[in-house]
């Protein structure tokens, strides 16, 4: 599953298969199934972008969704009180969560580990209230954008954010930025001590981070047509994100989309088992994964001796 | 008394009294925080559980809320016991990403449960107290109001009492100082942080019974306690019983005086905004870690 495991020939073969079964799809399924697989798209964005922040640079980036809410509200707004069409409201959204996240990124990243993640969440609820209070979010009432007809749009939009994401979660750790970044996560004291200024970096990927997570709510504005308040600064958005990463394998670049294809397909499946059980199943569903596998997929699958042995490791090492 | 200071007064007195019940909503949380090093995402789960037994009691069984309060501290105790002893043991020693997912797991686990056994019908207790208000001059004292800010109080206080005072919180001190030193003393670590996880749990239970004798219940009830607890936690630091009632006073006053001052909308900015600052400026919380404990 890591970057490694699919290098070469072979993976390049399965990459460029995997795409071309992506951008034929929408041709072939029926409209229910374009929308899941959009909606896997977008988690598989989402974690791949909460992986630069929270796996690659180890920062517990608990208010994500913060940006959710930034791209989503800045896409409607321009679009409904300035009449940009959606191919130029989308990257203000974009652009507008990475001047956000630069802002508020050089103050908060200046906490570490629990404070950080108290702090993210701290700076979405604000924002929250924030939208509800205004009078160009249309406040607690929400925001109707315009409708589209065709739902394949959406699709192919955040199938491009999609390949970005895991791009730069491939590009990320073979360049200087993810060397320095690597070394904030391993020791960042001692990274300063080697003349690597951690803030710089820090702002870098959280504001990378931030991006996607800006593209994914301004599409997901336009796909779902209604927003409001409680439903784009949705706290789920980010633990969606952080459980796939987990499951996945944060630190690696195929990590999050793999956890993202399969929790949010079993999650669909849930669904359509019982619509009112399916939350039921998905907590207990990450307690079990929390518990057996807590650092995810990519680590089971190399493990020496198989899968019983490495979550009897797991289980041995992390209880008391 | 000028209409500004009496406005002013009153504010304070219903700051102080939501304080209160904040206070005991974050005592548990902050010492699970603190000495398990667990951020327990499930803690508000555990005050609307505490909320929905003091209800059915009183609905089906008619006890009063206020007799039923040792009751759902006892019966939260025997749920968080077992919680801890066999699911969160298993992993308390993983990265705090992992412990944070798992009591994730478990609030969606909890909540979800609840929802599909009691609606999302919003419920309340009425007693025949329920309206009552003291008027002491030109201030209006709800009577349930002051007399949860007397149990807050009380837990508090008995809280801190067997953290200070007794063998067990003795041996809680002693594991969240120093784990492998407290396992080499012969104390039973598993059964400690068992111990104290239920501990955290009944006044959870006890909040949530404070809660439903002035707030509506309703299965998601708990997401907005447990920031509650967040913010309450990092405002007085860490795993102090002291630091959690100055804390929710706190937190109480910020809140009101925001909704009067900038309208009803604004208490969250207000708070969430004081957290940030705080945490910035003194990441230890205003009674620190240093003092935890300690009166």
């Amino acid at each position: 599953m890591t970057a490694r495991g699919l290098g070469g020939p072979a993976g390049a073969i399965l990459a460029a298969a995997a795409l071309a079964a992506a951008l034929v799809l929408p041709s072939v399924a029926g409209t229910y199934y374009i929308r899941v697989v959009t909606g896997i798209f977008m988690f598989g964005m989402l974690a791949s972008g909460w992986n630069i922040v929270g796996g690659y640079t180890g920062y517990p980036d608990f208010g994500a969704a913060a940006f959710i809410g930034i791209g989503a509200y800045t896409t409607g707004i321009l679009m409904l009180r300035v009449h940009l069409p959606f191919a130029a409201a989308l990257p203000a959204g974009g652009i507008l969560s990475i001047a956000a996240a630069v802002a508020m990124g050089s103050v908060l990243l200046r906490l570490r580990g629990h404070y950080f993640a108290v702090a993210t969440l701290g700076f979405m609820i604000v924002l929250q209230q924030l939208a509800s209070n205004l009078d160009v979010t249309g406040g607690g009432s929400g925001m109707n954008l315009p409708p589209v007809r065709s739902f394949t749009t959406f699709y192919y939009w955040m199938l491009a954010g999609l390949i970005v994401a895991v791009a730069v979660g491939f590009v990320l750790p073979r360049s200087r930025v993810g060397y320095a970044i690597a070394a904030i996560r391993e020791n960042q004291d001692a990274a300063q001590v080697l003349g690597v200024a951690p803030l710089p970096f820090k702002i870098f990927a959280y504001a990378a981070s931030a991006f996607f997570f800006g593209i994914g709510g301004g599409i997901y504005a336009y796909w779902f047509t209604f927003i409001d308040p409680p439903t784009v600064f949705n706290i789920d958005f980010t633990i969606q994100a952080v459980v796939m990463t987990i499951f996945g394998g944060p630190g690696t670049a195929l990590g999050p989309l793999a956890g993202a294809v399969i929790l949010k397909s079993l999650d669909v499946v849930l669904t359509n088992i019982s619509i009112f059980l399916h939350n039921v199943f998905f907590g207990a569903l990450v307690c079990l994964l929390v518990i057996f596998a807590p650092r995810g997929l990519a680590e089971i699958f190399q493990a020496r001796g198989g899968l019983i042995e490495a979550i009897r490791t797991e289980l041995r090492e992390n209880r008391i | 008394m000028s209409a500004a200071a009496q406005i002013a007064l009153q504010n304070a007195i219903n700051g102080l009294l939501i304080g209160g019940t904040y206070a005991t909503v974050a005592v548990g949380f902050s010492l699970v925080w603190g000495i398990l090093n667990v951020i327990n995402i499930a803690h508000g789960a555990l005050v609307m559980l505490g909320a929905y037994v003091t209800y059915w009691l009183f609905t089906l069984y008619h006890i009063d809320p206020l007799l039923s309060l040792p009751l759902t501290g006892a019966l939260l105790f025997a749920l968080g016991y077992p919680l801890q002893r066999i699911v969160i043991n298993q992993v308390v020693r993983a990265s705090f990403f992992i412990t944070f997912l798992l009591t994730f797991g478990l609030e969606l686990l909890i909540t979800n449960l609840a929802l599909a056994a009691w609606t999302a019908d919003i419920r309340s207790v009425t007693t025949s107290y329920s309206g009552w208000s003291v008027a002491l001059g030109p201030i209006a004292l709800p009577v349930v109001r002051v007399v949860s800010l007397l149990i807050a109080l009380l837990t508090a206080a008995a809280l801190q009492l067997v953290m200070t005072r007794t063998r067990l919180g003795g041996a809680i001190r002693a594991t969240a100082s120093d784990q492998e030193a407290a396992r080499l003393m012969g104390i039973p670590i598993a059964h400690v942080y068992a111990l104290t996880f239920g501990i955290a749990a009944a006044t959870a239970g006890i909040a949530g019974s404070l809660i439903s004798l002035s707030f509506p219940i309703f299965p998601s009830m708990g997401a907005g306690y447990t920031l509650v607890a967040f913010v309450t936690c990092v405002l007085g630091g860490l795993g102090s019983v002291p630091g959690a009632l100055l804390g929710g006073l706190l937190l109480g006053l910020l809140q009101t005086y925001a909704a009067s001052w900038l309208g009803p909308n604004f208490d969250n900015i207000i708070a969430f905004s004081v957290l940030i600052l705080v945490l910035l400026v003194r990441p230890a919380g205003l009674l620190g870690r240093a003092q935890r404990f300690r009166g």
